[in-house]
């Protein structure tokens, strides 16, 4: 069976905007559309460009967006794709300028990386005593024990250290889109791995420090996207979660976005219900106030006026216990 | 021109470990790399490294395995070192953050495989491939390390018999460059590329072996390519060894596993080669199923196969359309892994001063005739770190040289006159059609004739890779002209494994002639070293192997 793959082609040195150009290409059972445009370029256009590798869905090149959704090329089948769509259309990921047809720049990303500190801060005192040690005949070595819990973490619940660094959460990123700034999900994913690392020893907690600060953890939208689209089937949001929840139990609360789920939780638990004016003031302090000044003028106008003074809600007993079960109260 | 003290080619678990050791201590080394790092073949290891960790195991048993895995083949000085530093080096990359699985007593948990007499495969679920290369990505940025990634390596440039530097293509913006300096470390990786159902990533084009073998370095023992019993039948893709680590069965079409024939104690843990042969065998006699063998996890449970196989289990379904918890996965022998490569000694040194290579470009040799499941990822470690430590020693007393720019002129004029060529020719399917002849004819089994007819098939295609043309005219990521320069590579190592696989007249490991099925300790216990002569024609010339402890036996499993 015959069928088309669409391609995104701008080639900087000779278009002044992008275009698509199709191609015609013969299906066989089990093609992927890495197959496929392997076959366009060897076969028909060779300048058609495109990074691949491994294509065994490990290293991460081929991702690019098939029928609109960021996947990599090489774990995508045609024949469900054409079921559903009659054509392969491929372009490149978003998020990141395109440097030529389905080639991204991805230096934002890896800056991105690189800014979360991607690595063991310190060591623990037994790792740190035991130096490289070439063993002589009839020698054993002995080796530092963590035992399963400690490490669990990083060998079965949590999947952080699975990721491929391929960039489609990046690219699906409901958060990049509102902030090019904003750290995304794989790198704060991979913060929280670290973070979580029992052989890490960040005394001052200076990751959840500097992860808290603006275009950090905190401007995350949970639009869940990162999870949907993940190849390789992680959750950064998740991580990501799990990091507010660790920064606000150690207390890094200097950030908006913290200051205003601290003051959401406070609000809630004193009356059970949200003090609008109160969180806003809270999180954003005066200038945060004023900011919102113009959004509450017009609610005002649309007759959408917070009450002045909440009351007690009716069942404020449950909500203390239940904030007692979450070991919320002193927070 | 750039320059700096160190150029490590090459970003894969050599390149980078080379590099945490140079930075380490402050060195001027810079990572240079055709993709970025964490793309890297390395990642794609799934079952495990080796090293001797239990107290009933000991490192001299894992010499011992190592040396007769290589078949005698492999120099054991050199597998001394490998196997003694091991536990200190697995140790390290723990330190530096990698992440494996553990066992109930809190050490680093050990799974058996293949050719190894006690389990000691360190293993992270089944990628520690991946697992490693990115916790050594993450420590060389830790140290702050310079990476020129998406730059071709095109040529090895010499002064005076000593090493001045590379020249390399930027791939994004169509640019040659030099780039000077005292030391290179060449950490390419293999050429799986050469043969046509392979495990390997498209990358992998042996570059690096080219490159230096232009350069008048010699490749050795090139003859010995690894077969991996277990790759999808579909695409090649790995299947890792530790899927029979943890206990799975090989099948033929009756349902039998068949390698009680082939090694009646070992079974499915044999070594590469047997099971390989073994394997293409039973689908010679007709005994296969559908061209392919089944392997089968059923029986270990859904649990162990989610927990500890959890990779391979996705790609069967991905891409063989198999459940591997319902139904046993069709697989068959595929190209692996290159034992041969740039011939170096046990610090990564070449013939050339402040040349190095290290990982599967090198051949030290500590896989001789037949590498054993779980001493790649090893070796990349052990002799990335001992380059990287002699490379420090060595810029002490290392000389100013100077850097001929002519190279670069050369290099460029290279790209330039086949970017104007109006040839018919299309290398994407020059590149099948050798992949197909070097799997039929210089694979599992060789054997003169279908030798012959190869080697006419790469003379051919030697011809009609003159009038390769190239669509691509333009200088941005302009990935025609790279994959026609990495055609012409595996054209060449093609051309050095086949006639090397000619002229060893005997049977050692890997290497399986059919008109010789016997090893001939007499005659071949050396290794063998290829150069071009002045025509560009490829010599050969021989080596001692070194054998230190144990004297070559009857290898049986």
């Amino acid at each position: 069976m015959e069928f088309k793959v669409r391609a995104y082609r701008f080639n900087p040195e000779i278009d002044e905007k992008p275009y698509y150009k199709e191609y015609t290409v013969e299906d066989y059972p089990g093609m992927t559309v890495l197959n496929a445009l392997i076959k366009v370029k060897s076969e028909l256009d060779g300048t058609l460009s495109f990074r691949r590798s491994c294509r065994s869905a490990i290293c991460g090149s081929c991702a690019m967006k098939i029928n609109g959704i960021s996947k990599l090329a090489c774990k995508t089948q045609v024949s469900p794709e054409i079921e559903k769509f009659g054509i392969i259309n491929v372009e490149p990921l978003a998020n990141m300028p395109v440097v030529r047809d389905l080639i991204v720049d991805q230096e934002i990303f890896f800056d991105k990386i690189k800014e979360i500190k991607p690595y063991l801060l310190g060591q623990r005192e037994d790792e740190a005593h035991n130096h490289f040690h070439v063993l002589k005949e009839g020698e054993k070595i002995s080796q530092p024990v963590y035992y399963k819990p400690e490490f669990q973490n990083l060998t079965g619940n949590n999947d952080t250290p699975n990721c491929i660094l391929c960039e489609c959460c990046y690219s699906e990123c409901g958060g990049v889109v509102g902030n090019p700034r904003y750290l995304g999900p794989a790198a704060l994913a991979k913060l929280y791995r670290y973070s979580e690392d029992p052989r890490d020893n960040d005394k001052n907690g200076s990751r959840l420090v500097n992860g808290s600060k603006p275009d950090g953890m905190w401007d995350c939208v949970h639009c869940q996207s990162c999870e949907e689209f993940c190849p390789k089937g992680i959750s950064p949001v998740k991580s990501i979660v799990k990091l507010h929840e660790r920064t606000i139990k150690n207390s890094i609360t200097f950030s908006a976005g913290s200051k205003h789920v601290v003051s959401i939780a406070k609000s809630i638990g004193e009356t059970g219900r949200l003090d609008e004016i109160k969180v806003a003031f809270e999180s954003g302090g005066i200038s945060g106030l004023i900011n919102d000044l113009p959004m509450a003028f017009g609610a005002g106008l649309k007759g959408k006026i917070p009450p002045l003074r909440l009351k007690l809600i009716k069942d404020m007993e449950d909500i203390r216990l239940a904030y007692k079960e979450l070991d919320l109260e002193e927070k | 021109m750039l320059k700096h003290d160190v150029v490590i080619v090459g970003a894969g678990l050599a390149g980078l470990r080379a590099a945490v050791e140079l930075r380490k201590k402050g060195i001027d080394a810079v990572i240079v790399s055709k993709v970025y790092p964490t793309r890297s073949h390395s990642g794609a290891a799934q079952g495990g490294v080796n090293a001797a960790f239990d107290e009933n195991d000991s490192w001299e048993s894992h010499f011992f395995d190592t040396v007769k895995g290589s078949d005698y083949l492999g120099d054991q000085d050199a597998i001394e070192i490998l196997t003694s530093e091991a536990p200190a080096n697995i140790l390290d990359l723990q330190r530096m953050g990698v992440v494996f699985n553990r066992n109930d007593k809190g050490g680093i948990a050990q799974r058996p495989f293949g050719g190894q007499s006690f389990p000691r495969s360190c293993y992270y679920a089944d990628a520690v491939g991946h697992m490693m290369l990115h916790g050594l990505f993450d420590n060389v940025l830790k140290y702050k390390t310079k990476i020129l990634y998406e730059y071709l390596v095109t040529s090895l440039v010499t002064d005076n018999g000593k090493v001045s530097g590379v020249v390399a293509y930027d791939i994004k913006n169509g640019k040659f460059e030099g780039i000077a300096a005292k030391a290179v470390l060449f950490a390419t990786g293999g050429y799986g590329q050469v043969y046509s159902s392979n495990t390997n990533a498209l990358i992998n084009t042996g570059d690096g072996m080219a490159v230096s073998i232009k350069a008048d370095v010699p490749l050795m023992d090139m003859e010995f390519v690894q077969f991996h019993p277990t790759t999808l039948k579909s695409t090649g893709i790995l299947v890792t060894e530790g899927a029979r680590g943890e206990g799975a069965y090989l099948l033929n079409s009756l349902g039998v596993r068949f390698m009680s024939k082939y090694a009646p104690k070992a079974m499915e843990l044999a070594p590469r080669d047997v099971v390989a042969r073994a394997e293409q065998t039973e689908i010679n006699e007709g005994r296969g199923v559908d061209g392919a063998i089944l392997l089968d996890v059923r029986h270990l449970g859904k649990e162990r196969i989610m927990e500890r196989l959890p990779q391979i289990m996705q790609l069967s379904i991905d891409f063989e359309g198999v459940n591997p918890i319902y139904e046993p996965i069709p697989i068959r022998p595929g190209a692996h892994y290159s034992m041969g490569g740039i011939k170096t000694d046990y610090n990564g040194r070449t013939v050339v001063e402040g040349y190095y290579s290290a990982g599967e470009s090198a051949c030290v040799s500590v896989h001789g005739a037949n590498r054993l499941g779980g001493n790649s990822l090893l070796d990349t470690v052990v002799f990335g770190r001992r380059s990287g430590i002699d490379i420090a020693e060595y810029l002490k007393t290392a000389e100013e040289r100077k850097f001929d720019e002519s190279t670069v002129k050369r290099d460029e004029e290279v790209f330039e006159k086949l970017k104007k060529s109006s040839g018919k020719e299309r290398h994407g399917l020059l590149k099948s059609e050798l992949q197909e002849e070097m799997r039929a004819d210089v694979g599992v089994f060789r054997e003169e004739n279908a030798m012959k007819k190869a080697l006419d098939k790469i003379n051919e295609l030697k011809e009609r890779a003159k009038n390769i043309g190239i669509d691509d005219k333009s200088k941005t990521f302009n990935t025609d002209i790279v994959e026609a320069f990495e055609f012409n590579n595996i054209l060449l190592i093609a051309e050095v494994i086949a006639r090397g696989a000619i002229l060893r007249k005997e049977s050692r490991g890997a290497h399986y002639r059919t008109d010789f099925p016997e090893r001939d300790d007499e005659n071949w216990l050396k290794h063998t070293l290829a150069t071009l002569d002045g025509n560009g024609n490829i010599k050969f010339d021989f080596s001692e192997v070194a054998v230190t402890k144990f004297k070559p036996q009857p290898r049986t499993y």
